[in-house]
């Protein structure tokens, strides 16, 4: 199959399934911080793999990042992003602390968002996982705080070695303020994309 | 650090090589790429013509058989399609003086995808002793994005982190 030539069925299949996802995900968040996070309606991206980097504002805007893996049925990745005040605001709401407080994103911090991420993704495929009747686990999830391109192509790279462009289910997470604005970026591999096209009848 | 390089593009004699490109280019022109994570950036240079290439290498080989995207990706095919292209505007081969940065693992506590930065590097260093090019210096490894800028009057090699700030090589 190509990626860029999914049907509009397909990528409004997509982007529902993303929805619940990131429906979930963002109860779970609001939840956990005790303060309301909305979500932005999850965009559909094929993105040429050469334009990967610019996809977060910028190749050199610092964030920081979590990935996973992901084992069970279905292969791929999910990315959690945000930048780096963004990612000390989630880190204060955590402590139930004012936003600002909190100035390093040292290890407690950066283990503190690693956390709050694994838990968005676990709501976010599972609810996924219950749509289309497939299994989807995280794998122990990793961390990092550095520029957003070379995350972006880090995770991109297996993909780019059988196709010119990557897909991108994106998820912007933001309470009122945007004190915290978040990303979630779900990918999975192209044959495991099939198998949930088929799983939701629209392959 | 500069804003006008930071920004990249700013400067008419900055030239941006996109993830999976190669290109070349001759003083007073900064060759520039940005945010190589497990990718790797080589770089060569003549220093009788001062006339320098870049390539921004995202895996170490092509998948072959019918694979017709795009070439510049893979180490295979782009390091001899640099030097070629370096020769035929003149570059002396034997005075080519190459140097690579990049090859990191983004992510701390992966395994599976921290071998890419390594293969990369390795299959890059193999195809530069495939076309009689020994790497000169070098800066790759860690888990840090670079950015890298090759100035053609020096043939220096600045490399830039968050990490640790400016290096030349």
């Amino acid at each position: 199959m190509r990626l860029d030539s999914l049907s509009e069925m397909q990528v409004d299949a997509l982007r529902e399934c993303g929805s619940i996802g990131a429906g979930h995900a963002a109860t779970a968040l609001s939840q956990l911080v005790g303060h309301p996070i909305s979500i932005d309606v999850p965009t559909l991206e094929v993105v040429g793999i050469g334009d990967v980097p610019e996809l977060f504002g910028g190749p050199e805007v610092l964030v920081a990042a979590v990935h996973v893996r992901l084992l069970g049925d279905l292969g791929g990745s999910m990315l959690f992003m945000a930048e780096r005040k963004s990612a000390l605001a989630l880190v204060d709401l955590m402590r139930s602390r004012a936003v600002g407080s909190v100035r390093t994103y040292g290890a407690d911090e950066e283990a503190l968002v690693t956390h709050v991420a694994s838990i968005l993704m676990s709501a976010y495929l599972a609810a996924i996982g219950r749509l289309a009747d497939v299994s989807m686990l995280p794998a122990r999830p990793s961390s990092a705080l550095d520029m957003a391109g070379a995350l972006m192509e880090a995770v991109t790279s297996a993909a780019a070695m059988h196709a010119d462009v990557a897909l991108f289910l994106r998820t912007r997470f933001h309470d009122a303020d945007t004190s915290v604005d978040a990303y979630m970026f779900f990918l999975p591999d192209l044959d495991s994309l099939e198998v949930l096209l088929g799983r939701l009848g629209v392959a | 650090m500069e804003a006008a390089t930071f920004d990249g593009g700013a400067d008419p004699n900055h030239i941006i090589v996109g993830v999976g490109e190669i290109a070349c280019a001759e003083d007073p022109q900064v060759l520039i790429t940005q945010a190589l994570g497990s990718c790797i950036g080589l770089t060569l240079w003549d220093p009788r013509l001062r006339l320098g290439g870049m390539a921004h290498v995202m895996l170490p080989a092509s998948p072959g058989g019918d694979f017709t995207g795009c070439r510049h990706r893979f180490a295979d095919l782009a390091v001899p399609e640099l030097v070629e292209q370096m020769v035929d505007a003149g570059a002396g081969r034997h005075r080519l003086i190459a140097k690579i940065a990049g090859g990191a693992s983004m992510f701390k506590g992966e395994s599976g995808m921290d071998s890419i930065g390594g293969r990369n590097a390795a299959a890059v260093l193999e195809q530069l002793e495939k076309c009689g090019l020994l790497v000169r210096a070098a800066d790759t490894g860690g888990s840090h994005a670079r950015t890298i800028e090759l100035h053609l009057d020096t043939g220096i090699l600045l490399v830039r982190s968050y990490s640790y700030g400016m290096r030349e090589i």
